[in-house]
């Protein structure tokens, strides 16, 4: 069981910190796919920045640095040139895959992978034995919880989060109150931008201590969904993560147990189709499509 | 707030253009603190920007705004704000899912900097008593009426001690009672020091309630500020709204209906309707028996409807705005879920059948929103034009283009349209000019019933009397129309028979003359 | 007014494009490489070494043919971002066929698997497309999920059932489609494919320009909710757009496998269907423009095997290149020109 919660933390733990940029977006009028994008930046940069300098700090620091200016980034072009958040999200999206692979290989030649010498701080190394196996989780898995709870009052319980949330669900009520939506989207994506830098950096450092090309295997999308399934809610979003992330686990679990007598990677499809369920119920629930309803249509053509 | 000194709100020289489109010309106002000043003008007078200008919404190409004599910098909520002007939009601007509590932090100033929930209901429910607004502070702004969601969103206006309340048409969603209450509660503002500047165009509203009037037209300043008072000349008003009477052609009933100028209640302007059979002859254009629908997205269910339109009639609907005025026009186009009843089009009956099939049995729709249901914007005018013809031939035969659009040209000029090219986007049209686009799709020789939604909201006094007549015209030649309008005077201008709903009924059904009471009355629902 | 609109939709593509390459070039500068040299070895690499522009039409015309199919779903209104998947599974049904009917006649087989390839990408469009009409499921997501499963799915096939026992460990891929069911060498240029393309061509721009269908879905895609009060039946219009997406994304598969790959191998052409939208996206939806920017397209994919093979270059330029213009092509406004504009006037009309 252990092993099991363990498995679902360590997988969990990175969709919920881009689940929560995704809801912090969502919240202020954007649908944001480029958190794929800013995640495998936060990946690659955490990695990078600790490999070159030896600091974790630096590397953390980094990430986060280029995870903020990649969501400003993705404002500018959805805000200033009015550009269509669906496709500007695929591509910044694009852009981070596209970007770290180059980045890798002009610093280390053809080579497919990066492994860091330490990863981050590890709750063992901190609390001592006391936590059991638990002990090989991150410090970033423990801060996962209290990040969700900040957020959720930040939105729920402040001013600035009505205000967010007019931005988002009327721009106009917003202006009329001296409120400027576009000020507000630019909080909510850097904001965001900082969040997708832990859950890359928690990716990337928390267990493995790795970089490698494409690693972050869908999970920014996998948080969008996760918004759409929570409704935008920061706990209602969590936990629909970390249901993405049970079932991820339990096609883990099942690959241990069963060897080969079931197909590996059709395993690994379970979170995915675990992620279209999720959509299409809530779909049935809220009358759903209101994601392609909101970020508008291709006018131009 | 003692009147005297400097004006409560004073513009100088203010200019806006949208595009190439003027606005505002040159218009400058000083305000008297401490009364209740009227604006009107007709629909694209430049009102609604001037109240924007005043609020610091709309920031304009020139001039200046004083604020109890102190300038204050265009186009800057928060600065206009501080200096004490709040403004309540025409279509409220509160978002649909915020509590009533939360409605009115998100504007506030000052505040704890997290609260909870039960916290910010004690901090806002005596605000509201006082201002006598009777709503659950849990109530989400969507689930409120009308009237309701009007005085949260003045009562989030005066969160922050407003010097100067300005309200942009705050009467066009409201009954004649929820009026007189609006009304009240201003003189009770009044009374507390509060300048109040109404954005309104009807002159016997403004005479009810105003100390001044102020008329704009084409975006310049006409007349005023006037003091307001029985002993103002009418029809000097009602010229200086809507320009000279005999360039816009208007037959006196038209006009005073267009400005709605007294004489309504006594009948005397009404033009004699031509004789209309008190039961229509023939198959009748549209039959509806005992029809009850489900609650629908846009309104209230419909409850046991009973309804004839006859060839060459046009039934008025009337009704405060949500009483299942949309549910109606949704039923008929086979949107909205029909439990019981039947529906019946030039006598073949349609219960069952699917729009497209309504359509062909000669059912066209004005709808309600032109931008959205009735044009596709992005699209071009003769796509737009053609789509109702195109829907009922093989989807994938070859067509020619050039053959549509020589089509489309031919009709658009009869329909006198205002365009460049067919190729051009149909967002490009002025309003009326969509609107027209619309009628000549909708309005063919095959029509049985037009629907006609709000036909004439946002039009100018041109294109609106275009509507008018084409309506009639259509009466003329055998064709129903259903006529459903927040408009009253426009209703009793061309209605023959009208019809009044409340909470999803047809409650009460009058023939001209008119009386205002009575309808009025109808409306909501007093005996 | 025609003209001059298509005009400026052509310059705007055109800036967008260049204002993308600029950035691109501004981080190879960054990342230590020479911008110069890199996009020099990337002409050289699409167009201009000898020979270049056939290897450049080679990867254009699969291109063509899933873009339009993106087109077309953009189209009605369905942001279809499923071609990957699509495309995927028509390469596998068209597999599934040749391998399982080595012994039957070519005239036979490359009928059936075409067919299969096709019907192997209307399916993978058809579910979401049902999810989306049915129960309002986005499908963005929906779709661009289905890419992922079917990437998984091709592993899957390409590790055991249609494994190639020769192959060795590294690269998963099936066994050769047998000399006798090709359509082309590797070169992928031959009639046949030609021919296709051209008759999917023609066969598009008529149901585009000059059908009841074309227009009413264009109405649709830029405003269903005016189509519904016009009596039409929506979700019929967005699945056959839809699914017709996906069969043109499953035929440029079977291409693909038949033609110049001869074979399937898992997580081929991984860019594929993110290039097709972004034609569909330059071409504005235009069938006559996803001729052209495929052909562009067509020389950054065959750029991008040049680049690390002979340049020395890494081909994460052509993803990046690629990425940068998707990020900007949908762009409506170049910031500060309405309000420049708007000064201007308002300046002379006083």
């Amino acid at each position: 069981m252990d092993e099991f919660i363990i498995a679902t933390l360590r997988y969990g733990t990175p969709l919920v910190y881009v689940t929560l940029a995704g809801v912090l977006a969502q919240r202020a009028g954007i649908w944001n796919l480029g958190l794929e994008g800013l995640m495998i930046v936060g990946c690659c940069a955490s990695v990078l920045g600790l490999v070159q300098t030896g600091s974790l700090l630096f590397g953390l620091g980094l990430a986060v640095v280029l995870c903020v200016l990649g969501s400003i980034l993705l404002w500018f072009v959805v805000e200033k040139l009015r550009a269509n958040p669906i496709i500007a999200g695929l591509g910044l999206t694009g852009l981070g895959l596209g970007g770290t692979d180059l980045a890798v290989q002009a610093i280390y030649g053809s080579q497919a992978s990066v492994t860091a010498p330490e990863g981050l701080p590890r709750l063992g190394a901190i609390f001592g034995p006391a936590v059991g196996p638990y002990g090989v989780l991150s410090i970033l898995v423990v801060l996962m919880p209290f990040v969700v709870i900040g957020l959720w009052i930040l939105l729920r319980r402040t001013r600035f989060g009505l205000q967010l949330a007019a931005a988002g669900e009327h721009p106009f009520a917003a202006r009329s109150v001296g409120v400027s939506p576009s000020r507000m989207r630019l909080v909510a994506l850097s904001l965001g931008g900082v969040l997708c830098a832990l859950g890359g950096a928690e990716l990337a450092l928390g267990s493995l201590q790795i970089f490698a090309y494409g690693m972050t295997a869908g999970r920014g999308f996998m948080g969008f969904s996760a918004v759409i399934f929570g409704g935008g809610h920061p706990i209602g979003s969590s936990f629909a993560a970390l249901f993405f992330s049970v079932v991820g686990a339990i096609g883990i679990r099942a690959q241990l147990m069963f060897g080969d007598r079931v197909p590996h990677d059709l395993l690994l499809a379970l979170p995915y189709v675990a992620t279209v369920a999720g959509v299409w119920i809530s779909g049935r629930l809220r009358g759903g499509a209101r994601a392609a309803a909101v970020s508008g249509e291709l006018r131009d053509y | 707030m003692a009147p005297s000194g400097a004006p409560a709100l004073e513009c100088r020289d203010v200019s806006v253009s949208y595009g190439p489109v003027a606005a505002l010309s040159g218009v400058s106002l000083r305000l008297a603190p401490g009364l209740i000043h009227a604006v009107c003008g007709q629909n694209g007078a430049g009102k609604t920007t001037f109240a924007r200008v005043a609020s610091g919404l709309v920031r304009p190409n020139r001039g200046a705004l004083f604020i109890s004599g102190q300038e204050v910098a265009t186009g800057n909520v928060a600065r206009a704000r501080a200096a004490g002007v709040e403004l309540v939009h025409q279509s409220f601007a509160l978002p649909p899912s915020f509590t009533v509590a939360e409605a009115m932090e998100f504007g506030a100033e000052k505040g704890t900097p997290i609260y909870s929930r039960r916290g910010l209901e004690a901090r806002w429910k005596q605000h509201l008593e006082n201002l006598g607004v009777r709503v659950r502070l849990r109530d989400r702004i969507r689930d409120l009426a009308v009237e309701q969601q009007q005085g949260v969103e003045i009562a989030r206006a005066l969160v922050a001690e407003a010097s100067v309340l300005i309200l942009d048409e705050p009467t066009a969603v409201l009954s004649p009672t929820g009026v007189e209450m609006l009304f009240d509660r201003l003189r009770n503002l009044k009374a507390g020091g509060v300048t109040i500047l109404l954005i309104l165009h009807k002159i016997r509203e403004v005479l009810g309630v105003a100390d001044t009037v102020t008329v704009l037209r084409g975006g310049k300043l006409v007349e005023g500020p006037l003091p307001a008072g029985d002993t103002t000349p009418q029809l000097r008003l009602a010229h200086a709204i809507v320009g000279s009477a005999a360039e816009q052609a208007l037959s006196g009933a038209d006009e005073a209906a267009l400005t709605g100028a007294e004489g309504r209640d006594l009948g005397a302007s009404v033009e004699p309707v031509a004789s209309v059979p008190a039961t229509p002859a023939g198959p009748v254009a549209l039959e509806i028996a005992g029809a009850s629908t489900r609650a629908d997205p846009e309104g209230p269910a419909l409850a046991d409807i009973d309804l004839a339109v006859g060839r060459s009639e046009i039934v008025g609907v009337a009704g405060v705005e949500g009483n299942g005025q949309r549910t109606l026009v949704r039923m008929l186009a086979n949107l909205a879920d029909l439990q019981s009843g039947r529906i019946a089009l030039a006598g073949t009956d349609v219960t069952r059948g699917a729009l497209a099939a309504r359509r062909g049995a000669g059912l066209r729709i004005i709808p309600f929103e032109r931008n959205t249901e009735g044009l596709s914007l992005a699209s071009s005018l003769w796509e737009n034009w053609s789509a109702r013809q195109l829907l009922f031939g093989p989807l994938l035969k070859l067509i020619s283009p050039a053959a549509w659009r020589r089509d489309c040209d031919l009709s658009l000029k009869q329909w006198d349209v205002r365009y460049a090219t067919t190729t051009q986007p149909a967002g490009s049209l002025s309003g009326g000019n969509a609107q027209k686009l619309i009628l000549a799709r909708e309005v063919d020789a095959d029509a049985s019933l037009i629907i006609a939604a709000q036909p004439t909201r946002g039009l100018d006094v041109g294109a609106t009397a275009f509507v008018w007549k084409s309506l009639r015209a259509a009466r003329e030649r055998g064709c129903g129309v259903l006529l459903i309008s927040s408009d009253l005077d426009e209703l009793f201008d061309i209605s023959d028979r009208l019809i009044v709903m409340l909470s999803g009924r047809i409650v009460a059904e009058f023939r001209p003359p008119y009386s205002l009471s009575a309808v009025g009355a109808a409306m909501t629902g007093a005996r | 007014m025609m003209l001059k609109g298509r005009l400026i939709t052509v310059g705007r593509a055109i800036a967008f494009v260049l204002l993308a390459l600029i950035l691109c070039g501004i981080v190879f500068q960054l990342a230590g490489y020479s911008a110069k040299e890199m996009f020099q070895s990337i002409a050289d690499g699409a167009f201009l070494n000898p020979g270049a522009w056939k290897n450049s039409l080679r990867w254009a015309l699969p291109l063509f043919i899933t873009a339009c199919g993106v087109a077309i779903s953009f189209r009605c209104g369905f942001f279809n971002v499923g071609a990957q998947g699509q495309f995927y599974l028509g390469a596998i049904g068209a597999t599934f066929v040749v391998d399982f009917m080595a012994g039957w006649p070519a005239f036979v087989v490359i009928p059936l698997a075409f067919l299969a390839g096709i019907l192997g990408g209307a399916i993978w469009a058809l579910w979401p497309a049902l999810l989306r009409v049915r129960s309002g499921t986005d499908e963005v997501i929906t779709t661009l999920m289905g890419n992922f499963i079917a990437g998984l799915v091709l592993i899957y096939v390409c590790s055991g059932i249609l494994k190639d026992p020769s192959g060795t460990g590294q690269v998963m891929a099936s066994r050769p489609v047998s000399p006798a069911f090709r359509i082309s060498t590797n070169s992928g240029l031959s009639p046949t494919i030609i021919g296709i393309v051209i008759v999917v061509g023609v066969a598009m721009w008529l149901l585009v320009n000059r059908t009841a269908f074309g227009v009413l879905s264009s109405l649709a895609g830029r405003n269903p909710i005016m189509v519904v009060w016009q009596g039409a039946k929506l979700s019929r219009l967005g699945i056959a757009g839809f699914v017709l997406g996906g069969a043109l994304a499953g035929l440029a598969g079977t291409i693909e496998v038949l033609g110049p790959n001869g074979r399937l191998v898992s997580g081929f052409l991984p860019a594929h269907g993110f290039t097709a939208i972004l034609i569909a996206l330059v071409a504005s939806l235009s069938i006559t423009g996803t001729a052209i920017v495929s052909l562009f397209f067509g020389g950054l994919a065959a750029a991008s095997l040049y680049l690390p093979v002979l340049a020395g270059l890494p081909s994460a330029a052509i993803d990046i290149i690629n990425a940068a213009i998707a990020l900007f092509i949908t762009a409506r406004t170049v910031p500060g020109l309405a309000r420049l504009a708007a000064r201007r006037r308002a300046s002379g009309s006083t």
